[in-house]
């Protein structure tokens, strides 16, 4: 244990960088934005960076009421989520420099987007569940912006419709915390739980009750049915690179929730094998199948993107739900590729619609002439997505599926790897479509009548790094794999 | 007895008749006379909650020459000395904030009329805050409100004037039934003084004889100042009255003189019948009914509303349904979040409406709803207030809305048999609440195309400026270090019994 | 139960005319008529607490000749009570009977609802 107020500089830099971009009225030309944005990322991934080298790992702020702290502690699952958020949410700020160049209102784009970079970061260093609950409130708030940056009637209509579903899960989760701060000691993150077997005294069937809405109100942020639908509405309306941070971190925020909840709060001992786990898995089993149908059948690029998010974000659901440690690997594992390859995804949906204004899928034949780069990150970004063998997606994959098999779960333990499968197929199925129209577009196009319309370097870089990590991550899974074991326990 | 102890006649004193010298004072000189006494009670009230918590005991101060079975007495302790700086701070606020607003709403020539009534709410605040005599209460309840009905109506429009009708009317039975429930236990008990009645409550219990009429003075006392501070279905003259009387006036009606009625009936709880007595009763859970209806009922009443000043006031209608669902829940940590939630609804419902009058004045005077588009944008501060204010009121953490109903589930928690209700009813008024307050959020912070109201510089009204700034401060205090104040109110209760 | 209301006839005449005065109070429309339900409710108030001051066969504390013992006199404490209370109701009334002074010069009625409307037309 080593407190030191070292872990405060990630939190505390941005949302002060953050600040200044909306209060200071000096910040007026673009390039002084840009300096001071730019400079506050890249202080931020600085300091995760010396924080996840140094021995730092506790730091209390304050006491909210005697036995309540609001503290930070750093454990292998926050340096995991830490790392993966420090990084893509750089890369995203990278990539707005250029797109948000067409937008309205960039001052205050920019000084949520930093704001919103510390709050998340404090959730992942969060060392109890109510610095943790306060934090995912705070996110909630300060992300909605980022949704309804546009300011058209629909956008607000889709930050309200997050909003709402968003307080109504956190509030789920409040629910929970009352109750559990009944029966347990501590509300520290502990590994194997902390409840206290004298305080619950026969009491397990409401405490199930608990854990299960606990679970339902994360599952908010992470798109599980029954409350997925706002991720369809909010994402299309946000800019580019909300929507794909959004995909890609915020929604993670809602997954570190419930590994929290589950693995830290109540213990995985405490579910095995009770109705909250059965009711659970197959939730996330249905999110899983729904969500490719849904993507399945979407003909708008970014929505169909944010089925796919419903869907692949509850592969990790799954693998958190049938308790296993090969399972739980799978799902760390999913979570950095999901992040590296969604977010990615939609970078190159928000640089089509800064280039050429195509929104819908049939729109896009032959936009692989136009922009050759960009279309084959595309490309192998969605095999990561499906999983084809060398990528990350298939490591990840593999690992859900054996540990789903190695449970004892009945029933699940086959039939999860076989919806994975279906669902892998229908990910090809909404994925390649797109990948074969844009580089063989048929006859009826001219292959001269192209002009190349290639992104940005800001924004092309950003997308062709996340690329290469997605890929590369299959690769040396050797390297990741020992690393999450322990996270994982 | 130290100094120290005259503090809390001096303050009452101190206001009742600096309301008798602004009468005769030209506006200008009542407005300062009427900051600085606020003032001076509020450094007073401070002194003596140090020196209270230094002692860690209530005393008693005797008024005039006869001793307690027949005279009549003051009694402070922490909570009490506690509430009354913290209703000097709230209401100096209130004034500073809207301030310039009473300048054009209100004719040049009664603005020391209006000084007038507000040194009276605040002497008999801090009477029903200090006083340890129930017929002295009867009457600064009186008082109280004829200077409340007064504040409503200096604004003189057709609406205020019916608002102040409605409002003494159900002011009036309250208060009838309050005077007959007083009246009951004197002759019940033959004592007017608390202490003295609490003894003789004990004996009548010990002796089984009296029961029944005991529980309907009971039952008497506890509606007259339910209705007197507007728990549902007694709000129907809210709206009207925290509407469109003029802006200090709703903020302090609402943040202060309803709470002045609650505290007092906290008081009575602990200080006359006893606790226990009362948990015993079943007005308790009467009362824990009506909370929860008021919780529900005034938050949907405050979403169908468009009126964005009306909406406010239903939404303490709400607000005061969590104070009495606490009360009802019977237990000393309930108890705790009701005084924490008086001190937090106080403070975040003055920031709202002080922060609403912004806003309106930005969109051309128009109170509807759909007029605010961008307003935050063209007065910030207030802007900024609303949010602040918004988001207390709809619990989020940080600020003081998240620790009431922290405290409130906390103490659902130990009551078995009110669990469920209290979580689910918490649960469906805080979306509800989140629903009306998040909407108008956004809604203020929408740019409004072509708009043609021009923008408030924050130059143009400092006072203003200082004012929001300074109830946004209290707020996030009172979110982030709620320990001491918690702690404040479980010694002062500790004192009551 | 009969017997002890003829005992005490005079507080249950004073609940009787709480009763009427409250209802009154409550559920007039016209303005005059509230603030007659009122007095009514507080004199009965008044009845109640000098019924409960008095005892049979004493005077009341006025000093006459010399100071008597104790035993002279009855309860002056309720005389006291409504004494204060007289004064409150006065100013109640007062305030009340101003106000409906004001609304029926704007207004030309005195009934409560029609006034209600009358604003609600008004729009403001």
């Amino acid at each position: 244990m080593n407190e030191s107020v070292i872990l405060m500089f990630p939190i505390v830099l941005p949302v002060l960088f953050g600040g200044a971009i909306l209060c200071v009225p000096r910040i007026r030309s673009r390039s002084a934005l840009l300096c001071a944005a730019g400079a506050g990322l890249i202080l931020t991934a600085l300091s995760v960076l010396a924080v996840l080298l140094g021995n730092a790992d506790t730091y209390t702020l304050f006491y909210l009421t005697k036995s309540l702290p609001v503290y930070f502690r750093l454990d292998g699952i926050g340096r995991l989520f830490a790392a993966v958020m420090a990084l893509v949410w750089l890369l995203g700020g990278v990539y707005s420099f250029s797109y948000m160049k067409h937008e309205k209102e960039e001052k205050r784009y920019f000084g949520f987007y930093l704001i919103v970079y510390g709050i998340i970061l404090a959730l992942a260093f969060s060392g109890n569940i109510i610095t943790f609950y306060l934090f995912y409130e705070l996110m909630t708030l300060f992300s909605v912006p980022l949704v309804l940056h546009k300011g058209t009637r629909e956008a607000v209509m889709a930050g309200l419709k997050y909003l709402l579903y968003s307080l109504c899960g956190a509030y789920l989760v409040l629910f929970g915390i009352y109750f559990l701060f009944r029966f347990s000691n501590t509300l520290s993150f502990t590994w194997g739980g902390v409840l206290n077997q004298e305080l619950i005294g026969g009491r397990e069937p409401f405490l199930l009750f608990t854990a299960f809405l606990m679970i339902l109100g994360f599952g908010v942020k992470a798109g599980m049915f029954p409350l997925h639908s706002w991720l369809a509405t909010a994402h299309p309306e946000a800019p580019g690179p909300a929507s794909a941070v959004l995909s890609g971190i915020i929604v993670k925020c809602g997954v570190l929730g419930v590994i929290r909840t589950v693995y830290y709060l109540f213990g995985a001992e405490f579910l095995r094998g009770s109705w909250v786990q059965t009711v659970w898995i197959a939730l996330t089993l249905f999110t899983v199948f729904m969500g490719s149908m849904l993507a399945y059948r979407e003909k708008l690029l970014k929505k169909r993107l944010a089925y796919s998010t419903v869907s692949q974000i509850s592969y990790i659901l799954f693998g958190l739900s049938v308790l296993d440690g090969t399972a739980m690997t799978g799902a760390l594992l999913h979570v950095i590729c999901h992040a590296f390859v969604k977010c990615a995804l939609f970078l190159c949906a928000g640089a089509i619609i800064c280039k050429t204004g195509r929104t819908r899928v049939d729109e896009l034949k032959g936009i692989g002439k136009e922009m050759p780069v960009m279309m084959w990150c595309f490309t192998l970004c969605s095999l990561a997505l499906i999983g084809i063998p060398p990528t990350g997606g298939f490591v990840s994959k593999w690992y859900l599926a054996v540990g789903a098999l190695k449970s004892a779960v009945p029933v699940f333990s086959w039939l999860g790897p076989v919806v994975l499968l279906v669902s892998a197929l229908l990910t090809a199925g909404y994925l390649l479509p797109i990948v074969s129209d844009a580089f063989f577009p048929g006859a009826e196009y001219e292959s001269g009548s192209f002009e190349k319309k290639e992104a940005d370097p800001y924004m092309l870089l950003p997308i062709v790094i996340l690329t290469a990590l997605a890929v590369a991550m299959g690769v040396l899974s050797a390297q990741i794999v020992p690393f999450l074991q322990t996270a994982a326990g | 007895m130290d100094f120290v102890c005259n503090i809390p006649f001096i303050s009452i004193l101190l206001s009742l008749f600096s309301g008798t010298i602004c009468s005769v004072l030209p506006g200008r000189a009542a407005k300062w006379v009427n900051t600085a006494v606020i003032v001076s009670v509020g450094i007073m009230s401070a002194i003596l909650l140090v020196y209270v918590n230094g002692t860690q005991e209530s005393f008693v101060y005797m008024m005039g020459h006869f001793p307690a079975p027949w005279g009549n007495e003051i009694r402070a302790g922490v909570l009490e000395a506690g509430m009354a700086l913290f209703f000097c701070m709230i209401m100096l606020l209130c004034m500073w904030g809207g301030r310039k607003k009473l300048d054009e709403e209100v004719e040049e020539s009664k603005h020391n009329l209006y000084y007038i009534l507000v040194n009276l709410i605040l002497s008999s605040l801090l009477a029903l805050i200090y006083t340890n005599d129930l017929f002295t209460a009867y009457v600064f309840v009186e008082i109280n409100t004829i200077a409340a009905c007064g504040l409503i109506m200096i604004r003189q429009i057709g609406r205020t004037l019916e608002a102040a009708v409605r409002y003494m009317i159900m002011s009036l039975v309250g208060s009838g039934l309050l005077l007959i429930g007083i009246c009951m236990l004197y002759d019940l008990t033959g004592h007017l003084l608390m202490s003295n009645i609490q003894e003789a409550v004990a004996q009548i219990l010990e002796e089984g004889t009296y029961t029944v009429p005991l529980v309907i003075t009971m039952a008497l006392m506890v509606t007259g100042l339910a209705i007197k501070s507007a728990l549902f279905p007694f709000h129907a003259w809210l709206p009207d009255a925290y509407g469109y009387s003029t802006i200090s006036s709703a903020a302090i009606l609402s943040s202060l003189v309803s709470k002045g009625y609650i505290f007092l009936l906290i008081k009575i709880i602990y200080r006359v019948f006893g606790f226990s007595v009362f948990h015993d009763s079943h007005i308790i859970n009467v009362l824990f009914v009506f909370g929860l209806a008021a919780m529900i009922f005034g938050s949907l009443s405050a979403i169908k509303e468009s009126d964005i000043r009306r909406m406010i006031a239903f939404s303490s209608v709400a607000q005061i349904g969590y104070i009495y669902m606490g009360i009802g829940l019977g237990t000393k940590v309930g108890m705790i979040a009701s005084i924490y939630h008086i001190i937090g609804h106080a403070a975040g419902k003055a920031l709202l409406f002080i922060a609403v009058i912004g806003l309106t004045d930005a969109s051309g005077f128009s109170r509807s709803f759909f007029d605010l588009d961008g307003a935050a944008y063209r007065n910030k501060i207030a802007g900024i207030g609303f949010t602040v204010g918004a988001l207390s009121m709809v619990g989020v953490p940080m600020f003081a809305g998240f620790v009431s109903k922290l405290l409130f589930a906390q103490a659902a928690v130990n009551n078995v048999g009110k669990l469920m209700p209290t979580m689910i009813v918490l649960a469906v008024s805080t979306i509800l609440n989140a629903i009306y307050f998040m909407k108008t959020v956004i809604r203020i912070y929408t740019p409004a195309e072509n708009t043609e109201f021009a923008v408030i510089p924050l130059k143009r009204e400092k006072l203003y400026g200082v004012a929001v700034v300074l109830f946004v401060i209290l707020n996030i205090t009172l979110g982030m270090l709620s320990q001491p104040v918690v702690d404040m109110i479980r010694s002062g209760l500790e004192m009551f019994a | 139960m009969g017997a002890n209301l003829w005992v005490n006839y005079g507080e249950a005449v004073a609940a009787v005319l709480f009763g009427i005065g409250f209802g009154n109070l409550l559920l007039q429309k016209n303005l005059i008529k509230k603030i007659i339900g009122l007095n009514i409710m507080d004199s009965a108030v008044y009845l109640f607490l000098a019924e409960k001051g008095y005892i049979e066969g004493r005077a009341a504390p006025i000093v006459v000749n010399g100071v008597q013992e104790a035993a002279a006199y009855i309860n002056p404490i309720p005389s006291g009570l409504v004494l204060t209370g007289i004064v409150v109701s006065v100013s109640v009334s007062a305030l009340m009977l101003s106000l409906t002074i004001r609304l029926y010069r704007r207004y030309h009625t005195l009934d409560l609802d029609q006034i209600s409307l009358m604003i609600k037309r008004e729009g403001r």
